[in-house]
């Protein structure tokens, strides 16, 4: 926590500070990350799309306040965290999809078997809001569980209570669903 | 690191958006030139500050018009008092005519009492 | 050229209408004044006025005296016609008012007439309550109407003498005590 703090907080030296902030480049930068957010989180093409776009909105909004390029990372996780929660609220909890296959967006090639990443990707979908977003900053973004706990501004026991239970969900639908069983 | 978060991991990697996003929130941006009047009537999505809103331009309404009518109750009732005061002066002026006139009169007679003077032909009647 | 001061016409109430029907004769007098003047104050008016009087009472003590007079007055009317020259109007203009204040009902309490003026003051009674007063006023070149309609405290219109021009009046109706002090201007 106080790493996290020290990189908000520390100004970038002006030579590396020149451009950082350009609205280009910075949707061109996170466009992945908050793009992925939205899907994995929605499971919906469309909708994390529409989810991403207004997020960019709101950054350029709020360009101006955002003070360093680690500044604007975290504000962009936290932002489309809290939108994606948002959004399933307005338009059910659960993705509108099947289990059938959905179209999937473009991916650069990946290990392992996309048929079982497509399938836990539909599991986590089925989590509750909080935990889904929990497991996809943890697993997506890769962040500690004090930083996924400032993102989403959640106390960190909730945090960890929330990621366990969710694993110990995805392993036992994993196991009944799709035949994985994981130990 | 077990399987399993391995596989999440795999599971979660990052996906491009659809092609031109950039493009199109790019866009969106550039038209989103907002005055700070277009943010203002952008407050107007939330029900909340419609109906706050709603509420103070009645309150003003209504305070308006309660003015409006104070002032026209206060300036009906300058008027009244003034038509009031002004007929009782008309009134008074005639009143104060009947007065002089028997002053006059009564100085007349006292003047042919003294004189012993006939009344006849004064003029003028008391009645 | 005939200017008119005050043209207030406001519909009265009929229960409580003036006492005096003006002639058809006397808009055609009113045609030919240089000046006319037209009060009417109806029973709402006077209702209003009253409460402005009072209000005013700190500042205008003659106001709460007014207000004395005008409380319980069902009505004011006023209707004076002021001509540029003499001769403008005949006596039979003014008798054909002058009938009514000679019906059931009204007394004339003083009546002054001489070469130039004859003004009469009457009073409407029922029984021994004053309920209106008149005034007749025929000046050479001023003919006033005054209908005051309405129970008159004439000691209350006394107390108002030498305010508004209103005189302190030397006769009274019998059973009517003179005042103990009368004001003059």
């Amino acid at each position: 926590m106080k790493e996290l703090a020290r990189e908000l907080s520390v100004p970038l030296p002006a030579e590396e500070s020149a451009g950082w902030n350009d609205f280009a480049s910075l949707v061109r930068e996170h466009q992945a990350m908050v793009f992925s957010i939205g899907y994995h989180f929605l499971h919906d093409v469309s909708l994390a799309e529409e989810l991403a776009q207004e997020v960019f909105l709101q950054l350029h909004r709020n360009l101006k306040s955002l003070k360093s390029p680690s500044h604007v990372k975290h504000w962009l996780r936290r932002v489309a965290g809290h939108r994606s929660i948002d959004f399933s609220r307005h338009r059910g909890s659960m993705p509108s999809v099947a289990l059938d296959d959905v179209p999937e967006p473009a991916a650069a090639v990946v290990d392992g078997d996309p048929m079982l990443a497509g399938k836990l990707r539909k599991l986590v979908a089925s989590l509750p809001p909080k935990a889904r977003m929990v497991v996809i900053l943890r697993y997506q973004e890769d962040l500690e569980l004090e930083e996924i706990a400032a993102a989403l501004g959640m106390p960190l026991g909730t945090v960890k209570s929330q990621l366990q239970r969710a694993l110990a969900t995805l392993r036992e639908k994993a196991a009944r669903s799709i035949g994985e069983v994981y130990p | 690191m077990s399987r399993f978060e391995d596989d999440l991991r795999t599971a979660l990697r990052r996906k491009e958006p659809p092609p031109g996003f950039a493009e199109r929130a790019l866009a969106r941006a550039a038209v989103e030139r907002e005055t700070l009047l277009e943010r203002l009537l952008g407050l107007f999505r939330f029900p909340a500050v419609r109906w706050v809103c709603a509420a103070a331009l009645l309150l003003m309404l209504l305070l308006g018009v309660r003015y409006q009518q104070a002032r026209r109750a206060r300036q009906e009732g300058e008027e009244a008092r003034a038509k009031v005061l002004y007929a009782l002066q008309v009134t008074g002026s005639k009143l104060q005519l009947v007065q002089q006139k028997l002053r006059q009169l009564e100085a007349e007679r006292e003047t042919q009492d003294s004189a012993e003077e006939d009344p006849a032909t004064s003029g003028r009647k008391i009645l | 050229m005939r200017r008119v001061l005050f043209v207030m016409a406001l519909v009265a109430f009929a229960a409580h209408a003036q006492d005096i029907k003006f002639p058809a004769s006397f808009d055609k007098l009113a045609a030919k004044a240089e000046e006319v003047v037209d009060v009417t104050v109806d029973p709402a008016m006077l209702q209003i006025a009253g409460k402005f009087l009072a209000a005013q009472e700190e500042k205008e003590p003659k106001a709460a005296k007014a207000k004395d007079v005008v409380s319980g007055l069902k009505g004011i009317y006023v209707k004076s016609l002021k001509f540029a020259k003499e001769g403008e109007y005949s006596r039979a203009d003014v008798d054909e008012i002058r009938s009514q204040l000679s019906g059931p009902g009204w007394a004339r309490l003083v009546t002054v007439r001489d070469k130039t003026d004859d003004v009469g003051v009457y009073l409407k009674k029922e029984g021994e309550k004053v309920v209106g007063m008149a005034v007749v006023a025929a000046e050479p070149k001023e003919l006033t109407v005054v209908n005051i309609v309405g129970p008159i405290d004439l000691e209350h219109l006394v107390a108002l003498g030498g305010q508004f021009g209103v005189p302190n009046l030397p006769n009274l109706p019998a059973g009517q005590k003179p005042p103990a002090q009368t004001e003059k201007k």
